[in-house]
């Protein structure tokens, strides 16, 4: 008579097979989908393409702009670019419905662009990237931070050690 | 729409080309096809054993110059009309391998896809929303 247990077992747990593509799929939490990229909190550093196994970002260095893309048919969604980021600027989003019909093939991008400026004290040309913390000898607010955007990497470390005297 | 026509649009056969894989998109597709969780049958879908009997084609791997002849050979023998799906990041871009001495390019320099589903591997239920999306294209092709 064990196959009765087996049989009430079977008719309270419902089925086995998982609703999608009829109904919503269970996605675990931390899982590794659609990359975002954040233009405002990115340094600039170029680590993430350095990283990148499958050559997915690609970083230009225009005079007008640094603009940044990264194409997801080639991404392997190993998140090294997401884990050796200085600020978190680079996520990996929950989103795994990526898949595509081929003619929207090259749409599969995320893009950022972080303009080119002319530094507030020396005119010389940069981009207005966020200052890297290590500029800092006590973690810098947000304030700080907002205040030096405008200079270029050489003023910023003259303004972030003069703003360390007492 | 012929009596077969709309028979035939309920029930495509898969048929799975490995073009130089690591291995890790077929145990996907394996994963969907054979475990209940996942069951790719509910969509009318059923693995098949001869390139004669296939609807849509699963390709996995970056086309490896070794096997590109036969990849192309198995590729003629499939009767139109077929739908082609892309199965992980290899036979979409080259994937890591991209750029390699053994590789012959993206798969779809030789071969027209239709649906892509990127991934390294992409999980099941992403080759199953791929698939449903490949019956669409069937059913057009019909």
């Amino acid at each position: 008579m064990g196959y009765l247990k087996v049989l009430l077992q079977n008719l309270l747990a419902g089925p086995a097979t998982e609703p999608f593509p009829f109904g919503e799929a269970l996605t675990p939490k931390g899982l590794r989908g659609r990359v975002q990229y954040d233009p405002h909190t990115c340094v600039g550093c170029r680590t993430c393409e350095l990283s990148c196994a499958g050559g997915a970002i690609r970083i230009e260095m225009k005079p007008e702009a640094l603009e940044f893309t990264l194409w997801h048919d080639t991404c392997a969604f190993c998140g090294l670019c997401a884990f050796y980021c200085p600020t978190d600027a680079i996520r990996l989003s929950d989103d795994w419905h990526l898949s595509h019909t081929d003619d929207r093939k090259f749409e599969m991008i995320e893009k950022g662009r972080i303009p080119a400026i002319h530094c507030a004290a020396c005119g010389e040309e940069c981009y207005a990237t966020q200052p890297a913390a290590d500029l800092f000898d006590h973690p810098p607010s947000r304030e700080e931070l907002e205040r030096l955007r405008g200079y270029c990497p050489r003023c910023r470390r003259k303004l972030a050690a003069e703003g360390a005297q007492p | 729409m012929g009596l077969l026509s709309r028979i035939s649009s309920r029930s495509p056969w898969l048929y799975r080309i490995n073009a130089g894989s690591c291995n890790g998109c077929d145990v996907e597709l394996a994963t969907t096809a054979l475990i209940p969780r996942f069951d790719v049958e509910r969509l009318g879908c059923q693995y098949c054993g001869s390139p004669r009997h296939a609807d849509i084609v699963l390709i996995t791997g970056p086309l490896t110059v070794r096997v590109k002849d036969k990849v192309l050979r198995l590729f003629e023998e499939i009767p139109d009309p077929k739908v082609t799906v892309a199965v992980g990041i290899c036979p979409i871009s080259g994937g890591v391998f991209r750029g390699s001495y053994s590789i012959c390019g993206p798969v779809s320099k030789y071969i027209p896809i239709d649906v892509d589903v990127p991934g390294c591997p992409p999980r099941p239920q992403a080759i199953i929303e791929g698939i449903a999306k490949a019956i669409e294209v069937w059913k057009e092709r019909l």
